[in-house]
Parts: structure tokens; C-alpha cells; sequence
């Protein structure tokens, strides 16, 4: 064989490929490298938990040594969810799983039928049985199938091998749970490729266009419901309910009214529409030596918007509404609701931060250089989301397959037991005594199965010895651990 | 005092009474303590099912959605895990542990009862009653897991200090079955009432036989190998709930917030130690990591779990913020 390599030049590559071919199924056939695909993935998350996800690289030196802060830049443990590694690691997890699933889950779970040395098996016992040999095959036939168990029987090298099987269907079980994990992965996979999702913010009596559907919303009011309650800490004002009145006009062209709270979207046209936030949208007069300076500001603002202060180079954004301001400390109150309301304005020159104010609704701000600020009205605003995700159905199969995979793996429990009759010892032909020799396996090792396999002995004992008949054999274990 | 309070105090009374009872048990095998110590668990753990009952009845809002809530029904499901599997497999002597656990939770979820507050929008969802009992379920699963695989360390060391610090025969409880022989050597040596062969570790059963109080007392608890079944049993009943946990958790982030993940740090947490437990259901397939390793296993497993619930809830904002 070596001579025929040596004689084709490309024989020895492709065996080198084999040979690597194989090594890398068993790499990942190998249940330790998923175990510890499962454990890095494990990690990469929990890092994601612990370390702020998406912020400003200023928040991490903030509140990180400035090392560790460069190492979570570095790695991007600042977006640790969408970082190609973390993608990778459970792209090559899915990739175990199929490998595992073919080398390893199937040819072990589906095992053939055949012989095996019952004393060398570490469960094991012999049930001695008086009577011929048909009537003691059939007591043990009807022994396991009263059970539940199937019974297959086989000729193997010249001795008849009953098999009886519990669960055997449930040996798929890990199978349907790898599946489960694969339409999951499918059917995010389809909204990648497919689907899409955004946010939207309108204000009371006003409309949006949602860019991918065309589909148009108008914020006829929000309405909020948040209600003081006494609790021992104190006064807690709890919000109770959150409302978007809307009139919508979908791709047909047909305009109707809806709500959309927290918990309940709606449809429109397969798109979903979520209630995700709320705000009041405040209307500033921006002046200098008391006339409007032009272009500042053109309507309401909302939280996080700023005002540009004419061609100084500063600017005001527009932080927080504060529902009710503290007379007594001048800060913001607990409550939320605009009873005294007024605004927290930051102060920048350039991206330099250096001021902040809260600023009461109606009250003129003296900003300096004969620029004044004046908060007016508020107006409510609603925030939503939106997606539209053709992946769920599949999501939505794929993780009920995956529980009911969990399921049958954990909790049923597939046990073949192996029985073989032979004449007991010292039985001259023809035989009256018999040695039922039963030896037992599942797919969870032996010391799960041990007490059932326990009881089930000595109740075909009883079952081959009836009380009321005379004591025809007795339960002898057999076989030394080897 | 209000029936509230009446209540929670008889749980918690019943559970310290449990507990002495109980690990009076574990140390001695005395019955009589068993006898006493398996009524009060029961009352503590029907009693705090009353008491969130009633406080349902009450005021007509779900019990389950506040910390207090949740730790309450994480105590009482602790504690009727363990009565389901104890009636099962015999595993009374792990109650005193647990009802510690179970008691000592009582007391810290009482530092977070406020009243009685409504529920935010975000949780006013027929979702609140299927997915939190899910997943405070599966945490008092791996909570008892975590106390068998305690117990299993604890017996393994001491048999290793009794054997010099040597390795034991098989590192792993299927291991250690073997090594003290199969099925057959077992029911034979029942049948003949020579007990001490039942033991994993001959060393073990030397040291009992010398009069060693340690070593007798190690005999009396149950095989290594049947500590890692029980563990392996309980610990597949959470990794299922948690599971569903966070597959409906999924469904509802998708009605409420539109999508079923983001990332929210109890959720990414609560994936972690999903994937941390199918590391043990996968370990656990392989012989020479049954046993000791499985065991350590389970309990960082529990670690992960009480960061997930408590670490997350409390010290990390996010979308599960609901403390009061």
C-alpha cells in the first residue's frame, strides 16, 4: 500500500485530508469540546452581563482603571453580543451539535442488537426457573410486555436472545433537542436575512411614516396612568398603565383608530407595533436682548435634543422633564407627574459640558451674553417599536422542539435489558431447571437503573416462583466486577 | 398583627424547627428527629403557599411580582422540590439543609416586603403567571441539586481523608459502584447482612469496622453513586423548567418589548447558567466526569443561578429590574 502511495503523488494528500478531515469531526464529535464551546460562550455572556452593553467609550474609563477600560474597547466587551467571536463561538457550537448528533448521539442511542457476556455486565442477576423451555420463555415474554416493554427476539451464534425494550423511541430524544437548536437557529436566522425593526417617536397630534411599510401613524394623545402608593420605605409613585391613542392608515390605504399599550401591540399588515417609551416634548423660546434668535429652535424638543445658541459655539440639550419640582430643596421632586414641572438643561461649549440647570416651566433662564431661555408648554410624546419577524413561526416551533428534545432526554429513561435462558447447572437433558441470565444498559449509565433493575428481578423472580406454587428457584446473583 | 404576618412567621418558626430536627437526623440518623423535623417542613412550606394564596386574595394582584414575591415562592418551591424527591428517593437527610436555605430566603425576602403595590405596565401580563413560577422553580431545583452535590462532597472528602488522601478507587460515583462490585455483590451481600461491603471505599469500611466514628457515620449515608443520581435527576427537573423559563420569558419579551431577546442582563444571565447546567447534563454523559467533578459543577451552577436572581436584581439595572 505504501509502494501504491509513493506511486501516486496525490494519494498521500488526499490521505493527509482524510486524515485531517477526520480528526476534525472527532474534534468535534468530542462532547469536552462542547462542554468547553458551552463554557467560553458561557463566559463571553456573563462578561456581557456584568460590563454595560453599547455605551460611549467615556462611560467605561469612567468607571473602569483605565487598563481594563482599554481591554474592554479592545476585546469589544463593549458590544459583546455582535462581536464576531461570540457569533463564531456559537457558530461552532451549532457545528458540534451536528457533528455530535451523527458520530456520537445516533450510533450510541440506536445500538444493534446483539450478544453480550451477562456476567460482565455491572447489572446483572439470574433468575432460576423450573418447567420447560417454552413455558419459561413465555412467563419472561409476558413478564416485560405486562411492563411496557417491547420484545424483540433474535438468533445470535446459536442461542435465542430475547430484548426487551423501555423507551426506545425516547433514545431520539437528544436527537429532537439538537433539532430544536437548529430550526431555532434557522429561524433567527430568517429574520436576519428578512425581517427588520425600529423606533419611532411621535408627538401628540402629529404623524409618522414608518420608511419599510409605508404605513402611517398619528398620535391622536398619550395617556399615562401613575398612582402614589404608601409603602413602608414611603411614598411610591408607581406607574399603572401607559396608552398611545392612534389612527392608523395601513398599506391598503385604510384609516382606523387603535391603542397600543404596553403588552398589547398591534398589527399592521405583519408588522408588529410595540408601546416602548414615553416623554414630554417641551416647546423653549430661545431669545438674545429679547428677540427670537433665528433657527435655534423649530417646534417642541424631546429629552436628549439639543439647541443650538446662535453662532456661539455653545449649545443646550434638553436632559430630563422633571414632573414635579421640590419647593423646599429647589430639586427634582419624586413625583412624576407635571404638577410643578420643569426641565434639566445641560450647558456645553463645544463638547465640553459646563453647566447644568433645572430650569421651572414658564421661568426665563439667564444664559448670559444677553441670551435668555424660556421652557414653555409640554406636550406628551409616545415612543414605539416596531419589527416585522417572518423567523417567530420557526423560533416558535424550534423552541418547542428543543423542550420537548429536554424532555424526553432527561426524564425517560430507554433501558434494554438482555435476557438469555439456559439450562441451570448440573440439569441433565432434558432440562427441567432453567437460568434466566438478565443483564441491563441505558443510556444514562447503570447506577440510574440500579433499584428499578432491582425491583424488576425480584419481581420476575416472583412472577417464575408463584406464591402459591412451590419455591421452583431462587435469585442468585452472579458475576464478579471485572 | 395582620394573617400576613401570622403566616410568615409560622413558616418561618416551622422551618428553623425543621432544620433542627433535620440536621439533628443527618448527624445522628436518629428517627425519632426525622419524624419530627418531615411534619415541620411540610407546615412551612404549605403554610408560605397559603400565605401567597391569601395575599392573592386578598388584594387581587399577583403575589409573583415583586422580589418579596418571588423569594417567597423561590423558598417555598425549594422545600417542595425536596419533599417530592425526598418522598421519592429517600433523601431526608439533605432536609435540614434545605430548610435552612429555605428559611434563611423567608427571612432575607421579608427585608423586601413593601405591601401591596400594583403591578408596572411591563408586568401586567397573563405571561407574569406562567413564566416567573417556571423560572423561580427551576432555581429551587438547582438549589436542592446544589445541597445533594454538597453532601456528595462532603461524604467524598471525608472518605479520601480516611484513605490518607489517596485517590479513591474510581474517581467517579459510577467509579465507585464498581468498585464495590455489581448489582449481584450488592443484593448478595444484603442478603447476607454483610453491609459494610456495600460501601464504595473499602478503606471506609475498615476504618467503620475499627470503631472510626467518622467512617460509621459516612456509611449511613447513602452511596455516592446514588447521591450523583439524585443530583443528576433534580438538576435535569430545573434545567427543563429553566428551559421553559426562558422560552416563554422569550414569548413575552416579544409581546411586550418586540423582540425575544435583548440582551437584558437578567435574561443573558439566566442563558448563562442554562448553558452552564447543559455543560453538567453533557459532562454528566461521561464516566470519568460523573461524581466529584458533576458535583462541583452543580454547585458554581447554583453560584451563576443566585448571581442570575439576586446579583442581577439587585445590583445590575435592567429591563428585570422589579425589586418593589
Amino acid at each position: 500500500m505504501n509502494g501504491s502511495t509513493a506511486l501516486q503523488p496525490g494519494g498521500g494528500l488526499r490521505a493527509r485530508f482524510d486524515e485531517l478531515t477526520r480528526d476534525t469531526l472527532n474534534l468535534f464529535a468530542n462532547v469536552l469540546f462542547a462542554v468547553s464551546l458551552f463554557a467560553v460562550w458561557g463566559v463571553l455572556t456573563l462578561i456581557g452581563v456584568i460590563v454595560d452593553q453599547g455605551k460611549d467609550p467615556s462611560v467605561y474609563f469612567n468607571a473602569y482603571p483605565p487598563a481594563v477600560a482599554r481591554m474592554v474597547l479592545r476585546l469589544h466587551f463593549d458590544n459583546i453580543y455582535h462581536d464576531t467571536a461570540y457569533v463564531g463561538i456559537i457558530g461552532l457550537i451549532l457545528i458540534s451539535l451536528a457533528v455530535c448528533t451523527f458520530k456520537r448521539v445516533i450510533p450510541a442511542r440506536i445500538p444493534p442488537l446483539r450478544a453480550v457476556k451477562i456476567e460482565h455486565m455491572p447489572l446483572n442477576a439470574t433468575v432460576v426457573a423450573n418447567g420447560n423451555l417454552d413455558d419459561v420463555r413465555a412467563t419472561v415474554d409476558r413478564f416485560f410486555a405486562s411492563r411496557g416493554w417491547s420484545i424483540r427476539k433474535r438468533e445470535l451464534g446459536g442461542v435465542e436472545w430475547t430484548f426487551a425494550d423501555r423507551h426506545d423511541w425516547a433514545r431520539r430524544g437528544v436527537l429532537v433537542a439538537h433539532i430544536g437548536f437548529v430550526i431555532i437557529a434557522t429561524g433567527t436566522t430568517i429574520y436576519w436575512a428578512k425581517g427588520f425593526s425600529g423606533n419611532t417617536t411621535i408627538v401628540s397630534g402629529s404623524k409618522t411614516t414608518i420608511p419599510q411599510t409605508g404605513a402611517v401613524l398619528a398620535l391622536d394623545q398619550f395617556r399615562y396612568k401613575i398612582q402614589p402608593i404608601s409603602t413602608k420605605s414611603g411614598i411610591v409613585y408607581q406607574p399603572i398603565d401607559y396608552v398611545s391613542d392612534v389612527h392608523v392608515t395601513d398599506g391598503s390605504g385604510k384609516t382606523y383608530a387603535t391603542t397600543i399599550r404596553v403588552n398589547h401591540p398591534i398589527d399592521i399588515d405583519g408588522t408588529l407595533y410595540y408601546q416602548a417609551t414615553y416623554g414630554f416634548a417641551v416647546d423653549f423660546a430661545l431669545t438674545k436682548d429679547g428677540a427670537p434668535v433665528p433657527g435655534s429652535v423649530a417646534g417642541p424638543i424631546m429629552e436628549g435634543q439639543t439647541i443650538p445658541l446662535g453662532r456661539t459655539g455653545r449649545a443646550i440639550r434638553y436632559r430630563q422633564f422633571v414632573g414635579t419640582i421640590d419647593r423646599r430643596t429647589g430639586g427634582a421632586g419624586p413625583d412624576p407627574r407635571p404638577n410643578d414641572p420643569g426641565v434639566v438643561a445641560d450647558f456645553f461649549d463645544g463638547d465640553q459640558l459646563i453647566g447644568t440647570e433645572l430650569i421651572p416651566l414658564g421661568k426665563e433662564f439667564d444664559l448670559g451674553a444677553g441670551y435668555r431661555l424660556r421652557p414653555g408648554r409640554f406636550t406628551l410624546y409616545s415612543g414605539l417599536t416596531y419589527r416585522y419577524d417572518p423567523g417567530i413561526p420557526l423560533v416558535g416551533i424550534g423552541a418547542f422542539v428543543l423542550v420537548a428534545g429536554l424532555i424526553i432526554s432527561f426524564y425517560l429513561l430507554p433501558a434494554r435489558m438482555f435476557v438469555r435462558i439456559d439450562p441451570a447447572a448440573g440439569q441433565v437433558d432434558p432440562p427441567r431447571r432453567w437460568a434466566v441470565g438478565l443483564a441491563a444498559t441505558t443510556v444514562k449509565g447503570y447506577d440510574i437503573f440500579e433499584d428499578e433493575f432491582r425491583e424488576l428481578v425480584s419481581a420476575l423472580e416472583r412472577e417464575t416462583n408463584p406464591p402459591d406454587a412451590p419455591r421452583r428457584g431462587s435469585l442468585v446473583p452472579q458475576g464478579a466486577p471485572t | 398583627m395582620t394573617t400576613d404576618q401570622i403566616l410568615i412567621l409560622i413558616a418561618l418558626s416551622a422551618y428553623i424547627m425543621a432544620t433542627l430536627a433535620l440536621l439533628t437526623y443527618f448527624l445522628s440518623r436518629e428517627p425519632f428527629a426525622r419524624m419530627v423535623g418531615i411534619p415541620f417542613a411540610f407546615l412551612g412550606c404549605i403554610t408560605q403557599f397559603v400565605e401567597l394564596l391569601l395575599r392573592w386574595q386578598t388584594t387581587h394582584i399577583w403575589p409573583l411580582t415583586n422580589l418579596y414575591g418571588s423569594l417567597s415562592l423561590f423558598s417555598a418551591m425549594s422545600v417542595a422540590f425536596f419533599i417530592g424527591f425526598a418522598l421519592r428517593y429517600d433523601l431526608w437527610f439533605l432536609g435540614g439543609f434545605v430548610t435552612a436555605l429555605a428559611g434563611g430566603f423567608l427571612g432575607y425576602a421579608l427585608s423586601w416586603n413593601e405591601g401591596y403595590l400594583p403591578p408596572v405596565p411591563a408586568l401586567q401580563s397573563y405571561w407574569i403567571k406562567i413564566h416567573v413560577p417556571l423560572v423561580v422553580s427551576s432555581y429551587a431545583a438547582f438549589m436542592v441539586a446544589a445541597v445533594a452535590s454538597v453532601v456528595y462532597l462532603i461524604k467524598y472528602y471525608f472518605e479520601q481523608s480516611l484513605e490518607g488522601g489517596a485517590p479513591m478507587a474510581g474517581l467517579s460515583a459510577a467509579g465507585a459502584a464498581a468498585g464495590a462490585g455489581n448489582l449481584g455483590l450488592r443484593m448478595q451481600a444484603e442478603a447476607t447482612g454483610d453491609l459494610a461491603s456495600l460501601r464504595e471505599s473499602p478503606a471506609t469500611a475498615a476504618a467503620a469496622a475499627r470503631g472510626n466514628a467518622l467512617a460509621q457515620w459516612l456509611a449511613t449515608l447513602p452511596s455516592l453513586a446514588k447521591l450523583d443520581v439524585v443530583t443528576y435527576r433534580v438538576t435535569a427537573a430545573g434545567v427543563v423548567l429553566l428551559a421553559v423559563g426562558i422560552v416563554t420569558g422569550a414569548m413575552w419579551a416579544k409581546e411586550a418589548w418586540g423582540a425575544y431577546w435583548q440582551w437584558d442582563p437578567k435574561e443573558t444571565a439566566a442563558l448563562a447558567s442554562w448553558i452552564l447546567y447543559l455543560g453538567y447534563m453533557h459532562l454528566h454523559s461521561r464516566r470519568a466526569w460523573q461524581g466529584v467533578r458533576t458535583s462541583w459543577v452543580s454547585v458554581v451552577g447554583f453560584l451563576s443561578i443566585m448571581f442570575c436572581y439576586l446579583g442581577v436584581n439587585i445590583w445590575i439595572s435592567g429591563l428585570h429590574s422589579y425589586k418593589m
